[in-house]
């Protein structure tokens, strides 16, 4: 029992002399790399979604826009102050690659602001993505008819933009777990 | 024997230890009662949205002249697929949170627990989605949307719709527990580094 114990606490203790001796291996260009992927992720998908409006003359103009719908207005805030959070972040990140005496806080940071991230990003996700399932197929038992057939572009774009934020939620799970890998080597319990 | 000659040995860490046993425990603490609360909360909503059904008499007009002929029209969990997503998620958090509470009763080893914080993390993106799906189709049922002509049809259902909205409540709750659990070891640890 004892000696599992000792080299643990020695690490420790060096861990908090010198952070950057104890880990192993440096996640912090993987950390860099993935916020980037989120960045893009948000920014490709508002844009998308915003780009998406189509009007159609059946005979008189009728549009079809995302602000018409309360899920997908939800959809872009949430993208857009993930794109925000992704910035903030990679700066953060950059910072911390030139000053090595801050990262261990800053992965505990990293770790708890990603978690919400996840929940707003993911929650969005499943927004956007059940209206455009409705959208798409419809529903006999409520009355609610499919619109897709009639606005195909605009149906592209929204598929399209909740397909780019599914891969940005799960670029934000990957996010966690590599905080709380590095997390696991450096700090010991 | 061993223990002894090195706690005379080093009084300084013996003192540390014994602080951080204590810290260790009441995360062990908390993480039980998390767990037991949200295998409760999540398993809670699924069955109040499983047991959901109303059916409803609807005047239905065939004919401008003739007076309406009244038709009962059921409404159900599963005729709505984000509703289907919704408790498939809340019943795998649920077992999910069964197994885990297992598994962090019976042995606490290391490995075991980054895994178990790895699926943890799945499980608050699953809860977190099905939420916003199913919150966003009961939005569509409570105010309708004018510009597609998607009718309201919570003044029909009106039961059916304020199960819906109490089971959401919950599982929101269920989804903010699992957030806590993957969160409060780190905190604690934040707490012991600075």
């Amino acid at each position: 029992m004892a000696s599992t114990d000792k080299p643990a606490d020695t690490e420790y203790r060096s861990s908090l002399s010198t952070p950057a001796q104890a880990a192993g291996v440096d996640y912090f260009k993987f950390d860099v790399i993935l916020r980037f992927f989120l960045f893009a992720a948000s920014l490709v998908s508002v844009v998308v979604m915003v780009t998406g409006n189509q009007t159609k003359f059946l005979p008189f103009p009728r549009p079809a826009k995302f602000r018409y719908s309360p899920a997908l207005v939800y959809f872009v805030a949430a993208l857009s102050v993930t794109g925000l959070y992704s910035i903030i972040t990679i700066l953060a990140s950059l910072y911390a690659l030139k000053n090595p005496a801050l990262k261990t806080k800053l992965l505990l940071h990293f770790l708890l602001w990603d978690a919400l991230i996840l929940g707003i990003i993911a929650s969005a996700t499943g927004t956007a993505g059940s209206v455009a399932y409705l959208g798409l197929k419809g529903n006999d038992h409520t009355g609610w008819v499919k619109i897709c057939n009639v606005y195909d572009k605009f149906c592209r774009h929204v598929g399209a933009s909740v397909a780019v934020a599914l891969f940005g939620s799960i670029v934000t799970v990957l996010l966690i777990w590599l905080s709380a890998h590095s997390i696991h080597n450096r700090v010991p319990k | 024997m061993e223990g002894q000659s090195k706690g005379s040995f080093n009084v300084m860490e013996e003192s540390e230890r014994n602080g951080k046993g204590r810290c260790g425990s009441m995360v062990g603490t908390c993480d039980l009662v998390l767990r037991v609360l949200a295998f409760v909360l999540t398993l809670v909503a699924a069955v109040v949205i499983g047991a959901d059904k109303q059916t409803a008499i609807v005047p239905f007009k065939l004919v401008e002249s003739m007076p309406p002929l009244y038709v009962p029209v059921a409404a159900k969990w599963h005729y709505l697929s984000a509703f289907v997503y919704f408790v498939g998620a809340n019943a795998i958090a649920c077992a999910y949170a069964t197994l885990s509470l297992l598994f962090s009763l019976g042995n606490r080893r290391k490995g075991m627990e980054s895994l178990i914080s790895v699926f943890d993390t799945l499980m608050v993106a699953l809860l977190f989605s099905s939420n916003g799906a199913a919150i966003a189709v009961g939005l569509l049922g409570l105010q309708g949307n004018l510009h597609l002509h998607w009718n309201k049809v919570c003044n029909v259902f009106g039961k059916f719709c304020d199960q819906v909205a109490a089971s959401l409540f919950i599982s929101l709750l269920g989804s903010i527990t699992f957030l806590l659990l993957l969160l409060l070891p780190h905190v604690f640890r934040l707490k012991q580094t600075t």
